[in-house]
């Protein structure tokens, strides 16, 4: 229990308080005021997630070289520390051709899928994992060591689907808003509608409202959607996902639910096309 | 209060928020959203209401904000809020059962968790996981303040 009575304190400070949070809150929400610092706080997070890591790993390193040492005297023990050694090394090298494999992979279906050479690969730094399983913002951070010029809203590939687009760069990292984002709008269309699909803010979901009864809806669940290009920001006739649920919302309104087709949490890498290539 | 004091009690929230930041990825499959941040801001005040008043719960939720929201004033408009909402009341706690008190504090975390789905993801709010996460807290809060408090004695001696 508190041990003592709680000076005086006036209510106008809270009041001041509570009217700055609120004009804050309300400014960042509603104009986003304070992204670009969000951002910078953000990438600086991850600059120290990685410099700890590296620290962590040498001193670890430096630790686990110190008791090898001391066990140098016990052959055995060498011998099998060699063997695993070789095999590590052999695992690090199996790993490396996977990942150049992996790149060579979506350089291939990028350069297919979108007809330009000009195109980056970066690898993933982070997921905002706790907000991409509940709640509405899905931005993934990719590292950008070459500090490659990535424009605003340039569209982000991964796998053989588009993801989501650029949002801003900070320091070394670029932030990328995922489709299923409900700040995020993607023109789409079928064979029988186009629709701006909004996120859902649940992962791999996005839907769109159309005006049309259940009846009079041609499509099907099951039915591949494309983009439509319509945004002027992602090439049109790109097959992003299926329909997963058609629901009524009114009489003539129904929600067409969508699941998209690459799945960012199962993705390493992710590709944009250069700003040459992308100008008109 | 000593800017050290306010330090640790910075670094314990901080703490709490980095938990909930931790496991909240898989208890919300369970439909559990954990506040520990919250509820060990909540303890301090609760604690220290002499030490902790309205601009302490502002710098606090400024920088919460900074490193684990996304959104600036969310936790700021909260702390300032819970802390006056206690302040208010202190001397009622003083006299409040374990119980009672627990269900003061699960209830503002869950009112808080609330809010935070209306304000920033409208499409995820569930009343399924107010509910559970209000039981939950209700049975952490006992945890929180029993351990919070041996932590006070131990290291800030206030």
């Amino acid at each position: 229990m508190a041990r003592s009575t709680p000076t005086y304190t006036p209510v106008r400070n809270y009041a001041l308080g509570f009217i700055l949070s609120a004009f804050l809150l309300f400014s960042d929400i509603s104009y986003g005021t304070f992204s670009q610092l969000r951002g910078f706080v953000q990438a600086s997070n991850l600059y120290v997630q990685m410099i700890s890591g590296s620290i962590f790993e040498k001193f670890d390193n430096s630790l686990s070289f110190f008791q090898e040492s001391k066990n140098l005297a016990q052959e055995n023990k060498l011998l099998r520390e060699q063997i695993q050694k070789t095999r590590t090394e052999e695992f690090i090298k199996r790993k490396d051709l996977e990942e150049s494999l992996q790149i060579i992979d979506l350089q291939k279906t990028l350069v297919s899928s979108l007809k330009s050479t000009d195109i980056n690969i970066f690898k993933i730094d982070s997921i905002d994992l706790r907000n991409y399983l509940c709640c509405s913002t899905h931005r993934i951070f990719l590292r950008n060591s070459n500090r490659v010029q990535v424009a605003e809203n340039t569209p982000v590939f991964a796998k053989s689907s588009f993801v989501g687009q650029t949002k801003n760069s900070y320091l070394n990292f670029i932030e990328v808003i995922l489709f299923s984002d409900t700040n995020h709008v993607l023109p789409i269309k079928s064979k029988f509608f186009f629709c701006d699909a909004r996120g859902m803010g649940k992962p791999l979901l996005i839907s769109c409202k159309i005006n049309k009864s259940i009846a009079n809806f041609q499509n099907k669940i099951g039915d591949t959607i494309f983009t439509s290009g319509l945004g002027g920001i992602f090439l049109k006739n790109i097959e992003i996902g299926i329909i997963s649920a058609i629901n009524p919302i009114a009489i003539n309104e129904i929600e067409v639910v969508i699941t998209l087709k690459t799945n960012p949490l199962e993705e390493n890498f992710y590709g944009t096309i250069g700003i040459k290539s992308d100008e008109i | 209060m000593k800017f050290s004091n306010h330090l640790i009690i910075l670094l314990t929230i901080l703490g709490g928020f980095w938990l909930d930041e931790f496991l909240n990825p898989t208890t919300i499959n369970f439909f559990l959203e954990l506040n520990f941040g919250f509820l060990i801001f909540a303890y301090w005040v609760f604690a220290l209401p002499e030490r902790i008043q309205s601009s302490v719960a502002l710098i606090y939720g400024l920088v919460i904000d900074l490193l684990f929201s996304n959104v600036i004033g969310l936790n700021m408009l909260f702390f300032i809020t819970t802390s006056y909402i206690i302040h208010l009341y202190v001397f009622r706690f003083r006299i409040f059962s374990y119980f009672q008190l627990s269900v003061f504090f699960s209830g503002s975390s869950t009112f808080y968790t609330a809010c935070k789905y209306l304000l920033l993801s409208p499409n995820n709010y569930s009343y399924v996981v107010l509910l559970i996460s209000f039981l939950i807290t209700l049975a952490l809060w006992i945890g929180i303040y029993f351990t919070m408090r041996a932590f006070r004695r131990s290291f800030l001696n206030l």
